[in-house]
């Protein structure tokens, strides 16, 4: 039995390593992953952290310039699906946040009312500097007749 | 003829039925009559479901968009191949293309065993078509193929165009066929718990496809790797993101089951175990489905999402508690009456690889999954990216590599001094002495420095197994080194193809650590005429040109390779611009060699000033990636090609004498 025993001390301690690996790497590597409506609402608590926000591109508000490869524009929240079908954002809509994104090529798959994921810190004036625009695919086109 | 492919989905939810039916009656009232018409409505329902995948084909082909599917992933101007690929472009049709895959394993496993297994085929096969009766429901009632469309459109909204790419032609095929042959030893698996049938038939009956499972999982994986490498356009080729994670996590549990069924061969221990992991990589299959199609895990790369979710995960909840209580009403059957006796023994070190691929894996699941978690625990969504991922498996990843080392060397049971020495005092030398000088002469990435010296290690040790292994055979049967190089091979195809594959796994681990630790990075914004260095070279930018198809628009970037002021080469980055979807996409440039990959894609151009932003990247060691992945292949045909005459038993049989010990 002595040595089953000290069987499960030895695979105890390598479980014991991985969990330690885990929640260490976990503490070290998190951030924050919210919506538009969350960082409007918890604006003043969020400074200076690395945020992840999903948020989808308003049309009308989007500039490029190619040659200092600036990207601007203003995401929305991404409407419920379930409610109903999916309808342009529209410009009633106030709750925006401004992002910049300066050094990186415009995704190939950025377009207004594309979703998008930005990552990036939040300024006071609610402006997102983005490090990173990740543009979410789909993988389905619907055919432009049905419309 | 969409009411064909109908009708013949039908017909097959009728027949997985009956069959399931005919199974259990046969087996439980010894009534063969049943088992064989089971084993026939088997085969009759793989021929429905391979009518309706020709159905979906023929409107594919002769693009009949009055198919929702055909219209949603076709057009008139896809070209063929990619046709025929869209039959797993989108959810209907992958769905059904899963069905297809899992009806032919089926046959065939029923096949196998029309006169083998006679106690627990029956309900192995009824098991399985339990399996298939979720997707045939699927495919009958909620997400139908061959629903029409109202108005008959004109033209199809076409393939994605990123999935317009021979890569991600065979990708989702490979995996597929990796997910769907997991079941195989899953349902034998089950049939043991169900019958109480325990020995280890139902491993030796399905080890075949549990390699054949775990090699098209590897493929798969490579080739999705491949294709972000070539298509995407970052630079990289793995990036955690959830959809590949789902596709990592069987992998790495099917790695450990076929390493611990060794030990259950061999030993007779770890039966619950092994139980235990066939469950849960059939698990991982299916929760891999799952969170690729509901949407309930953000994804970058996110699929179809739609209402699938739900009847995954019922179905994934009741395949877990069912297979659950089964073990535990069986577990009292399932202790083994041997144990461990050192730690210097074989058993112990493919425990410890089991524990710490299984770790991977949970590690891997926990940072997938992180994200619900932490906003049903907290009521925020917390992510971990790529960090998280790579400081908790780049540790892991090297215990691993030590143990591919150790576990096919050391002794079983327990290794003596004189074992140890003869088999790793010369490896333990050499990748230490690598290691030494990789860090004289410069090399500060520690994590590296261990893992170039860990690869000397490992690949010392097979080496030194083939060169005792000749020589053991020269001395005794006096053949020359070729011929008993061969004759190791052929006569121990299993226990060298696993060294082969070793070797594989190796390659990758070069390249992996070489694009890790040593991978450069440059974004540069040129005039025509001007130039930068990358990676040794000088990289001149010499313009771009446009051009245009029906279907697409070319902006191509001309850059020159120099080296010492001789153009060697010339690379063109593209971006295209699709006209249907609209959409640009990047094509990258590549060139590679042995030691390095240069990679340069066209980020951005202005059309007044003429003047482009590259990005440049070297990627180390990447070759050896999918090089390993050749050699992986080819060790995996070694180990699983049939024999005619049967060779003496197998390496890791109970009582095998081993040649080279």
């Amino acid at each position: 039995m002595r040595v089953r025993a000290r069987f499960f001390v030895g695979a105890g301690l390598i479980v014991l390593a991985i969990a330690y690996l885990i929640v260490s790497a976990i503490r070290t590597t998190s951030e924050y992953y919210l919506t538009v409506d969350e960082v409007i609402a918890r604006q003043s608590q969020l400074g200076d952290q690395r945020l992840r926000i999903a948020g989808r591109v308003k049309p009308g508000t989007i500039s490029w310039d190619s040659t200092t490869l600036t990207l601007r524009f203003d995401i929305v929240p991404i409407p419920d699906a379930s409610v109903g079908p999916i309808k342009p954002v529209t410009a009633i809509d106030s709750r925006a946040l401004r992002v910049i994104c300066a050094g990186e090529p415009k995704p190939d798959m950025f377009a207004p009312d594309r979703d998008v994921i930005v990552e990036g810190t939040l300024d006071r004036a609610g402006l997102v500097t983005a490090t990173q625009v990740l543009t979410s695919c789909p993988s389905k086109y619907k055919p432009k007749q049905a419309q | 003829m969409p009411e064909l492919g109908k009708l013949a989905l039908a017909i097959a939810l009728l027949l997985a039925i009956y069959s399931i039916v005919a199974n259990i009656y046969g087996a439980r009232r010894n009534a063969p009559d049943f088992v064989a018409s089971a084993r026939h409505a088997i085969w009759a329902m793989c021929a429905m479901v391979t009518i309706a995948v020709v159905t979906l084909w023929t409107a594919l082909m002769r693009s009949d968009f009055s198919l929702e599917y055909v219209a949603a992933y076709s057009s008139t101007t896809l070209p063929t191949v990619y046709k025929i690929t869209s039959l797993w472009g989108g959810q209907q049709g992958s769905l059904l293309f899963w069905t297809w895959l899992l009806s032919i394993f089926t046959s065939i496993a029923a096949f196998q065993n029309r006169r083998r297994n006679p106690e627990i085929a029956p309900y192995a096969l009824a098991v399985m078509a339990a399996v298939a009766i979720f997707f045939l429901g699927m495919l009958n009632f909620v997400t139908r193929p061959f629903d029409l469309l109202a108005t008959i459109p004109r033209e199809g909204s076409d393939l994605n165009p990123l999935l317009q790419n021979y890569w991600m032609a065979i990708h989702p095929p490979s995996l597929y066929t990796g997910y769907v042959s997991s079941t195989v030893p899953f349902a034998f698996g089950a049939a043991a718990l169900i019958t109480g049938k325990l020995d280890d038939a139902w491993i030796r009956t399905t080890r075949r496809w549990a390699i054949f499972s775990w090699f098209f999982l590897t493929l798969g994986n490579m080739f999705g790797a491949r294709w972000a490498y070539e298509v995407l356009g970052w630079g990289g080729y793995w990036a955690w993101d959830p959809v590949e994670n789902a596709a990592f996590m069987p992998w790495l549990v099917m790695t450990a089951y076929l390493h611990s069924v060794m030990i259950q061969e061999r030993k007779d221990m770890l039966k619950v175990w092994n139980l235990a992991l066939i469950g849960l990589a059939f698990g991982l299959t299916l929760f891999g489905t799952f969170i690729t199609r509901s949407g309930v895990i953000s994804s970058v790369h996110s699929f179809t999402q739609s209402g699938l979710g739900p009847y995954f995960l019922t179905f994934l909840i009741v395949v877990t508690l069912s297979y659950t209580a089964l073990l535990i009403f069986r577990s009292k059957d399932l202790r083994s009456p041997a144990e461990f006796e050192s730690y210097l023994s074989r058993e112990a070190a493919f425990l410890f690889n089991n524990l710490v691929l299984v770790g991977i894996a949970f590690a891997v699941f926990w940072g997938t999954i992180f994200p619900v978690l932490s906003e049903a625990v907290r009521g925020v969504k917390i992510t971990v990216g790529p960090p998280f991922f790579n400081k908790v498996n780049a540790p892991l990843g090297l215990v691993l590599l030590f143990l591919t080392g150790v576990g096919p060397v050391i002794a079983w049971r327990r290794a003596s001094a004189k074992n140890l020495r003869r088999s790793f005092l010369v490896p333990t030398g050499l990748g230490l002495v690598g290691g030494v000088i990789l860090f004289v002469i410069g090399y500060r990435h520690y994590y590296a420095v261990v893992s170039f010296s860990l690869c000397i290690f490992v690949v010392a040790t097979i080496v030194a197994e083939f060169y005792r292994g000749i020589r053991a055979r020269q001395a005794m049967v006096g053949e020359n080194p070729l011929t008993a190089l061969t004759h190791l091979i052929s006569k121990n195809r299993r226990r060298y193809g696993g060294y082969i594959i070793h070797i594989g796994i190796v390659m990758m681990f070069l390249a992996i650590t070489g694009t890790s630790a040593f991978k450069e990075e440059k974004q540069i914004t040129l005039k025509p005429g001007e130039s930068f260095q990358m990676g040794g070279y000088t990289l001149r930018y010499d313009g771009v040109t446009s051009s245009e198809t029906p279907h697409v628009a070319y902006l191509r970037a001309s850059v020159a390779v120099l080296d010492g002021g001789r153009q060697i080469d010339t690379m063109l980055p593209e971006k295209r611009f699709y006209k249907k979807p609209e959409q640009p996409t990047t094509e990258v440039a590549i060139r590679s060699t042995l030691g390095a990959d240069l990679y340069l894609v066209l980020g951005s151009y202005d059309e007044p000033t003429k003047m482009a932003t590259i990005q440049a990247y070297v990627n180390p060691l990447i070759s050896f990636l999918w090089w390993g992945g050749i050699v992986l292949a080819l060790g995996t045909g070694v180990t699983i090609w049939p024999t005619r005459v049967r060779a003496p038993a197998p390496a890791y049989a109970p009582g095998a004498r081993e040649v080279a010990e």
